[in-house]
């Protein structure tokens, strides 16, 4: 089989790991449009800005795959693709493939911004915006992050310097809107960054350096936009696999084309943990989706059942979730002290996610209860722990 | 160059030259090391790239946080050498530090 893969990020990258562990008897081609060696995203808005990174000592992948004779890398962005004949053209080349596997993940939404050149808007999501992104800040001394979720966060630890002044803008009511209120507190409580709420930008003035909002004038002479992402579908959009929030496949990775397939954030598909189809973005979903995929691939198919995780690491404080909550699902504080803080996410009687920050053991037990099933609300009240609960299964 | 010995799941031994620095989970990554997801990247986050230390080795490598000792509960059979590699810093001194990959992550 002549299996394309066009991506090279976390989910690309599992996929071609398991292919290899699974002696996959075939050929595979990656399109990495970034041109980089696979390497670990994570760490570009978790690590400090004055540490180093190197893609080599990132690396997604050991030596001994990416020299696999059974694949070859394309350092080039696919242009377009052909579904029905497995065509694939990158720069003045063209080839044919059995199967398409479209990994091309997420990036980062740039809002326009006026009076700011697009140029001197910061993003994090690729390797060389960490590099822009250590370069612009390297003398700033007002930063202003655009959005309040996970990464505008991450990021505020990551720049925390005595001479810099941090602000996290936020446009709705609060920051961290993907977590419990109580949750939310707890992180902005531990920030360097002091939070503005309903807070909209107007424009950039150069001349004083300022952000204009409708609050008025913020000193800035460093802006990062962490307003989210927009799945790359567009290889897709033109034969009517995707639309503006992703590619929609089934348990087992597979669009409505028998010869594409999906993985990784760029795809939606049903949860039965969730009992909903939504899009995901976390190491979690890249991996799960890929070992799906793989295993299909080797002639082992097995349907997705994974539990969603996530985690957030912002300076001292590391912020865990097992599951996905809707954003209306009640909130409740299971345990907290002076070091960590354990959240339940619940509807009609049931955890839908368990917020944890510094309490890795209340996050673990919860993933661990997670894939065996339901989670009841009342048997954890009762006994004041999610660790307890799965201690209690156990015996 | 300082090196580690890893003998992953199927007692294959690898050596795995490291820079003072590195994580052991770096080393053994670079080596290509075999049993070892090391899921979240090595964020203390997954408890997937569990490893056994030899125990001659106690003493000389820094103890893990309580949040690495949270997470290690929750690997596969732990021993009171078992480490996150994501979590161990190996230094000069670490030269020819034997580790035993964990037999199974899941």
């Amino acid at each position: 089989m002549q299996l394309a893969i066009i991506g090279a990020g976390q989910a690309a990258c599992t996929l071609i790991a398991e292919l290899v562990r699974g002696n996959f008897e075939g050929h595979i081609t990656v399109f990495n449009g970034e041109g980089i060696t696979p390497y670990q995203r994570p760490p570009l808005s978790k690590t400090p800005i004055e540490n180093s990174l190197s893609p080599e000592r990132n690396q997604l992948l050991p030596p001994q795959v990416l020299t696999d004779p059974r694949i070859t890398w394309i350092n080039m962005p696919v242009d377009t693709l052909d579904p029905d004949t497995g065509e694939v053209t990158a720069g003045n080349t063209t080839q044919d493939f059995d199967h398409l596997v479209i990994a091309t993940g997420t990036r980062a939404i740039r809002p326009s911004i006026p009076g700011l050149a697009d140029e001197d808007l910061q993003v994090m999501r690729t390797w060389t915006d960490r590099l822009k992104l250590a370069a612009a800040t390297h003398n700033a001394r007002h930063v202003s992050l655009i959005g309040a979720g996970f990464m505008a966060f991450e990021l505020a630890a990551s720049l925390c310097h005595p001479d810099r002044e941090i602000r996290i803008l936020a446009r709705g009511p609060r920051a961290l809107p993907q977590t419990s209120a109580e949750t939310a507190s707890w992180l902005i409580k531990h920030s360097a960054a002091s939070v503005l709420t309903h807070c909209s930008v107007e424009g950039f003035e150069a001349s004083t350096q300022t952000l204009q909002t409708n609050q008025g004038s913020i000193p800035t002479d460093c802006i990062i936009a962490t307003v989210g992402s927009t799945p790359n579908v567009e290889l897709l959009t033109p034969h009517g696999l995707a639309d503006a929030d992703g590619i929609t496949v089934d348990a087992l990775m597979q669009t409505p084309h028998p010869r594409v397939s999906a993985i990784g954030e760029v795809c939606r598909h049903h949860h039965p943990s969730l009992d909903r189809t939504v899009r995901i973005e976390s190491i979690s979903e890249a991996n799960d989706t890929a070992t799906v995929l793989a295993k299909r691939l080797l002639g082992q198919p097995m349907a997705f059942h994974a539990v969603p995780w996530f985690w957030s690491d912002q300076g001292t404080q590391k912020l865990q979730i097992a599951g996905l909550a809707n954003r209306d699902d009640e909130a409740e504080i299971l345990t907290a002290d002076d070091t960590r803080q354990v959240v339940l996410r619940h509807q009609d009687g049931h955890i839908t996610a368990v917020e944890a920050v510094n309490a890795a053991t209340e996050f673990m037990a919860a993933r661990r209860l997670f894939e065996r099933g339901d989670i009841r609300l009342q048997a954890v009240r009762k006994v004041g722990s999610v660790m307890a609960v799965l201690q209690s299964s156990r015996s | 160059m300082p090196h580690v010995l890893f003998v992953d799941p199927n007692e294959a031994e690898i050596e795995a030259p490291f820079t003072a620095g590195d994580t052991l989970l770096h080393a053994a990554q670079h080596a290509g090391v075999d049993g070892i997801l090391a899921e979240c990247g090595g964020g203390c986050s997954c408890a997937t790239c569990h490893v056994i230390l030899n125990p001659s080795w106690d003493g000389q490598i820094e103890s893990p946080s309580a949040q690495e000792t949270d997470m290690l509960t929750f690997a596969i059979e732990p021993t009171p050498h078992s480490r996150l590699a994501c979590q161990v810093i190996l230094r000069d001194a670490h030269d020819g530090l034997r580790v035993q990959v964990a037999k199974r992550q899941y």
